[in-house]
């Protein structure tokens, strides 16, 4: 099987942006992916392309891969939208890799791109809580916010994890999203401000949960046979690994771990040759702060129960022995559903290359890095391991 | 073969608002003698008081929900105008589907009506077992004061010719015309009243005594042979007023009279009132039972208590649990405001 | 489409695996469990069981659906229940301070309305205390 690299990657600005629709905001993320190609791309060389999108804003439910492609000059190619809810990016990445891997193409854009502040707020919830067990979960009264405060609830229960080590999730995101110039939120906020945000779904308030968000981000994934015709420092799929699990949370053995990011973890570290221990950074799916608690957890980063002391000792910070979600994270950098795990990917690429674009976020020397991104409540999970 | 009351159990949803609640709204509160209501929570209604009220009186029956042969369902607050409704609540309790179902509603006698459609049931099959379930929670706009007293509960009957409770001595009617009073024209989800005092007291007078009166000598019977009269409650003086002119007391009254701190159960004032007098009645009491509905018309029937077998939820214990809202939650949960 | 679910909404009725004998709830094509059968016999669920997890659903985290029911009478519990039989599911918990949900709290099933869409009354399970 081909080896795989990355030899370019892009990203929107991730915000509200009235004047863009999902054509705009992949072209901008398609644009900054060509020019970050050191040695320049000939768009022909792409063959194919994966897009991840859940909603297409309501509006281009079908082909929406066709229509974002070709309105970037992308006509005649092996396209197709991949929806896993909030881990189609992370699906779509995954699925150029082993496109690449096969040899069925050599050159594939793997991207994502979301439209989400389009709707009326009410419309909004209408498709943003269709992704988790509709039939038992939603009408239960729940959206995802519910569903992972159940998670919390139950997981503050069995190990004592408190309040506090919800709201060090925030604020450390925050705090790294402050220096991400393409962030939705660019601002730090304290430890009391997160601890009093409003209750949304107690136990979580506003400031555990991330918010609704436009942007696309699109990544060039190559046969690493040829990546140095693009760069001479590309990056390296060291290892990948997808799993799913029950959809509705109630009919998971155990409700506190996302057994789907515990086996596409394993997958992802035996591809490699890896271990948690050799991971130097990563970007996590903090759709809500539980959910990076539970990601420490799942991947191995600290043992299962211990992801409050874990966080509270410092170990994640830019700074600590392994920062996680330097980016800002879902919770600060935005989380516009389809474009989410491409995004990840696109920060793991600076990062490990050194061209982060603030170096007050920039993790030194990285040279191993993963990216977790997760559907739903666990029900699809993608985990990507890169190396320089 | 005597045929009768095997079972029986009542709900009363726990909201409570006050009298004291409504002056303060409206300065005043017209509803007689009546302290406090209850109300039926955002996520309830009269199908849902039913399924849980059948549920619990089959429970307390020696015999299995599954040769219940009829199902007599009143309200008249139904949440549909039209579609049957004792369909969802026969399903839900796990009834058999074969089981002949009615729908009994209109007016405030609809639970006497469903009680009697059981025990016909029973006379021409001696081997059948029927449940009647009657459930209120009737509206009417906030503006009118005929809204003040309206409550929410709900009572079931396992009736059958086996395991008595309380045997039927025998049962009168009588219906006729009057108009105006207590009535909701078609399309129209709020009930009206053009209230015309004596004209209506009229009706209720006249109504009650010829059935209740027409039993009572069909027994050959006295008034104060009873222990027990139940009597509908649309406030908590009606029956009084009904008792006095039939020949009963306030003492006879006592053990029924719920509207006190329950409101106007509609078409459930009277099965909830009876299901209050079985639990405290003694084996031998006899209970006069006297529904009316506008329109109008009033059944009578006649209980003799045969066994000390009581409900599994007594009415009071029903009555005691309870959770006090005030005025603008209740207008939220009424649908008045949103 | 709700109507297919009523079995379940209305009575829970759940599914024996023949082969491992475990219950599932809500049904599935193949056990849960052991993961090799799809022959089941149904069964009655009691309703019981107890609060495993629960979560207070404010104003922002309710569905549209619920949106109503979380402006009349504030914010809900949405509880996930271990049933004496085995299976956990899903619910809110009715006729509750939600202030007094807890963990291990003993929880019984009854009908309740769920929502309302295009007037049409969608009844199910609920549980309340007890």
């Amino acid at each position: 099987m081909k080896k795989v690299a990355i030899v370019g990657a892009g990203q929107s600005r991730y915000g509200d942006f009235p004047d863009k629709g999902i054509k705009e905001l992949f072209f901008e993320a398609y644009k900054d992916m060509k020019a970050s190609v050191d040695k320049g791309l000939d768009p022909k060389a792409i063959e194919s392309a994966y897009i991840g999108n859940l909603g297409s804003g309501g509006f281009q439910l079908g082909n929406m891969s066709a229509l974002v492609t070709e309105y970037c000059g992308l006509t005649h190619i092996n396209t197709m939208r991949i929806e896993n809810a909030c881990a189609s990016g992370g699906y779509a990445l995954v699925a150029a890799v082993m496109d690449v891997m096969s040899g069925t193409h050599k050159a594939v854009l793997a991207g994502g791109v979301e439209k989400m502040t389009d709707v009326s707020g009410v419309k909004q919830k209408y498709w943003l809580g269709v992704s988790g067990d509709t039939e038992y979960e939603r009408l239960a009264g729940t959206t995802f916010s519910g569903l992972y405060a159940l998670i919390a609830q139950r997981h503050m229960h069995d190990f004592g994890t408190k309040r506090e080590h919800l709201s060090m999730v925030a604020v450390k995101n925050h705090k790294n999203g402050a220096q991400n110039p393409k962030a939705q939120f660019q601002r730090e906020i304290t430890l009391e401000q997160a601890i009093k945000g409003p209750i949304v779904a107690s136990p979580l308030n506003l400031f555990d949960c991330c918010s609704t968000t436009d942007g696309a981000s699109a990544v060039l994934v190559c046969d690493a046979e040829i990546a140095k015709q693009y760069t001479d420092t590309p990056v390296y799929v060291a290892g990948f690994g997808t799993a799913s699990d029950f959809l509705a949370i109630h009919d998971r053995p155990d409700t506190t771990t996302l057994e789907g990011t515990r086996r596409a973890g394993e997958m992802a570290y035996k591809m490699s040759g890896l271990t948690p221990k050799d991971i130097q950074l990563a970007e996590v799916h903090d759709c809500f702060t539980i959910a990076e608690l539970l990601a420490y957890e799942d991947l191995g980063f600290c043992e299962k129960g211990k992801a409050g002391p874990f966080i509270e000792q410092g170990h994640t910070q830019i700074g600590g022995d392994k920062p996680v979600n330097a980016s800002g994270g879902l919770k600060s950098k935005g989380h516009p559903i389809g474009s989410t795990g491409t995004g990840m990917a696109y920060e793991m690429f600076n990062q490990l290359r050194g061209s982060v674009q603030k170096p007050t976020r920039q993790i030194k020397g990285a040279e191993i890095g993963l990216i977790h991104n997760v559907g739903g409540s666990g029900g699809t999970v993608a985990v990507t391991i890169m190396r320089r | 073969m005597a045929i009768g009351i095997s079972g029986y159990s009542a709900y009363i949803p726990r909201l409570r608002i006050k009298k004291e609640d409504y002056a303060k709204a409206w300065g005043s509160f017209s509803a007689a003698g009546v302290a406090e209501k209850s109300v039926m929570g955002f996520d309830e209604d009269v199908l849902t008081a039913a399924a849980k009220v059948s549920k619990r009186a089959l429970e307390s029956v020696p015999m299995a929900p599954d040769k219940v042969t009829r199902f007599a369902f009143a309200s008249t607050s139904p949440p549909y105008f039209e579609k049957l409704l004792s369909g969802t609540v026969l399903y839900s309790v796990g009834m058999p589907n074969s089981a002949f179902s009615s729908d009994h509603t209109t007016s405030t006698r609809a639970g006497t009506e469903a009680m009697i459609a059981g025990f016909e049931h029973i006379s021409a099959n001696q081997t059948g077992m029927a449940v009647v379930v009657a459930a209120d929670a009737p509206s009417a706009s906030m503006w009118d004061s005929v809204e003040h007293a309206l409550g929410a509960g709900a009572a079931a009957f396992v009736l059958s010719a086996d395991n008595l409770v309380a045997e039927l001595e025998g049962h009168a009617s009588y219906a006729s015309e009057y108009f105006g009073e207590r009535f909701r024209p078609r399309g129209n989800p709020y009930l009206h009243d053009l209230n015309v005092k004596k004209y209506a007291e009229g009706s209720l007078i006249t109504n009650t005594t010829r059935a209740a009166n027409a039993l009572l000598k069909s027994l050959n019977r006295k008034p104060e042979e009873y222990q027990h009269v139940v009597i509908q409650q649309p406030d908590a003086r009606v029956p009084t007023t009904v008792a006095s002119r039939l020949g009963f007391t306030d003492a006879q009254l006592a053990s029924s009279l719920v509207s006190k701190s329950l409101g106007d159960l509609g078409a459930a004032s009277v099965p909830v009132a009876l299901a209050a007098a079985l639990d405290v009645a003694k084996v031998g009491d006899q209970i006069m039972v006297i529904s009316y509905g506008s329109g109008a018309g009033s059944d009578a029937l006649s209980f003799k208590v045969v066994s000390d077998r009581k409900a599994p939820v007594k009415v009071q214990a029903e009555m005691d649990r309870k959770e006090y809202i005030d005025y603008v939650k209740y207008l939220k949960i009424k649908g008045a405001i949103v | 489409m709700y109507w297919r679910t009523i079995p379940q909404r209305y009575k829970m009725i759940g599914q024996k695996c023949k082969k491992c004998g475990a219950i599932n709830f809500p049904p599935k094509g193949v056990c849960k469990y052991c993961q090799t059968s799809s022959e089941f016999e149904e069964i009655q669920l009691s309703g019981r069981g107890k609060v495993h997890t629960f979560v207070l659903i404010s104003a922002g985290g309710a569905p549209p659906e619920f949106a109503e029911q979380e402006k009349a009478g504030g914010q809900y519990p949405v509880a996930i229940v271990q049933l004496e039989e085995g299976p956990k599911v899903i619910g809110q918990i009715a006729d509750v301070d939600p202030k007094e949900v807890k963990i291990d709290m003993p929880v019984k099933a009854e009908l309740r309305k769920i929502y309302t869409e295009e007037e049409v009354i969608r009844y199910g399970f609920k549980f309340v205390p007890g």
